[in-house]
């Protein structure tokens, strides 16, 4: 099965100086045990080919031993697409993937091969990417993020919670120097009153979300907009014909007034491959 | 609810996931970049606003997920919301008091 020259064997890459094939650039893991090029599709318009293992192969390129790095962000960002093409790409002819981070150069022990140092690491990491194939199998990442109107959520406490209530009509009667004490209080109270309604809305909008799903990932929420705010933030994998039971559950917390929903995806699942 | 579309998802989405998440190799036997500044901080620094993948053109659909979603908002056109833009649904309502408060965000 081995063949003698076996870089010039699975790439249609011309033939070229060594320097330029040191590497091999990783877009991702499949359980497709057969070398097939997926054609010039690669950053810089590379040959895209497999690397087999047993039933495991290695999406790559061949690439210089370094990595890929512009000045240009436009360069970069199109390089970024290029990479996640080719995962799509990779994700449709296979089944699944398991993708790579941007910019993961496998490099030769020194003189060494370096499609020999992918099937050394395929061979050496064998079983957690096989448990990681089953992990995924079959499903599909969705990004799940609530946002929330501060500003209107406080104006229904204003009106809703009884101490708040009182606090601001009593500001009302007072005079300028204690009306400003008054006011500390008010914000202290409802701030307090929103960072408890915040983790309530959380726990209820996290428990609904989590039924929908085979697994979560919660992730950190961000700075957005100065007028709404995220209150979670999720990654979800989901079998790939449920996402339309995660949609309509999503659709129930758009509906809410003072709430907002992001959803996207379908991504392939950068964000559940990564454990050990 | 039906999910955007990934050629309508930002950089944003993508960069948080190609840049921050995926398999994880073992140090000795990969390129790392040390000495080069940090991709990621200089991208998202130049990608700060909403751009869309769909900007830079090569966002692949899965030819049968683009035509079942097709068919589904045909169907259901109520489920589509502006799912880019979770400002666009907002009219804030604006106690009196609150005009000055700063949030805390």
């Amino acid at each position: 099965m081995e063949c003698m020259d076996e870089t010039k064997a699975v790439t249609h890459d011309p033939v070229e100086a060594v320097g330029q094939a040191a590497g091999r650039y990783l877009y991702g893991v499949t359980d497709h045990g057969e070398q097939t090029s997926l054609g010039y599709i690669g950053i810089e318009s590379r040959d895209v080919y497999t690397v087999p293992y047993q039933d495991l192969c290695a999406v790559v390129q061949n690439c210089p031993a370094q990595p890929y790095h512009s000045p240009d962000p436009d360069v970069m960002t199109q390089w970024v697409v290029t990479h996640h093409d080719v995962v799509e790409v990779a994700w449709e002819r296979f089944g699944t993937i398991l993708p790579a981070s941007f910019d993961t150069i496998i490099k030769s022990e020194a003189g060494g091969d370096p499609q020999e140092q992918v099937r050394t690491w395929l061979r050496q990491d064998y079983e957690s990417l096989e448990k990681k194939i089953e992990r995924v199998r079959g499903k599909a990442e969705y990004g799940v993020q609530i946002f929330w109107d501060p500003k209107l959520i406080a104006g229904r406490l204003m009106a809703e919670s009884p101490e708040i209530k009182t606090l601001s009509q009593e500001i009302k009667a007072k005079p300028k120097g204690a009306a400003y004490l008054y006011q500390q209080k008010l914000e202290r109270a409802l701030k307090q009153e929103m960072e408890a309604r915040a983790a309530a809305y959380f726990k209820d909008f996290y428990q609904r979300i989590k039924q929908q799903v085979a697994e979560t990932r919660v992730e950190k929420t961000k700075k957005v907009d100065k007028e709404i705010q995220m209150l979670l933030h999720l990654a979800c994998l989901v079998y790939q014909e449920r996402h339309t039971a995660l949609g309509d559950e999503l659709e129930k917390i758009e509906q809410m007034d003072g709430f907002s929903v992001r959803f996207t995806g379908p991504w392939p699942p950068y964000s559940f491959v990564s454990s050990g | 609810m039906e999910p955007t579309r990934q050629a309508q998802a930002t950089l944003v989405d993508l960069l948080d996931r190609i840049l921050d998440k995926g398999l994880v190799i073992q140090a000795d036997l990969i390129i790392t970049l040390a000495g080069v500044p940090l991709i990621g901080v200089n991208l998202r620094a130049a990608l700060a606003g909403m751009e869309t993948m769909l900007k830079y053109g090569m966002m692949r659909e899965w030819d049968e997920r683009t035509r079942a979603k097709e068919k589904s908002e045909a169907r259901n056109p109520k489920l589509e919301t502006n799912s880019n833009d979770p400002n666009s649904k907002f009219k804030t309502v604006l106690p009196q008091s609150l005009e000055h408060w700063d949030f805390g965000f």
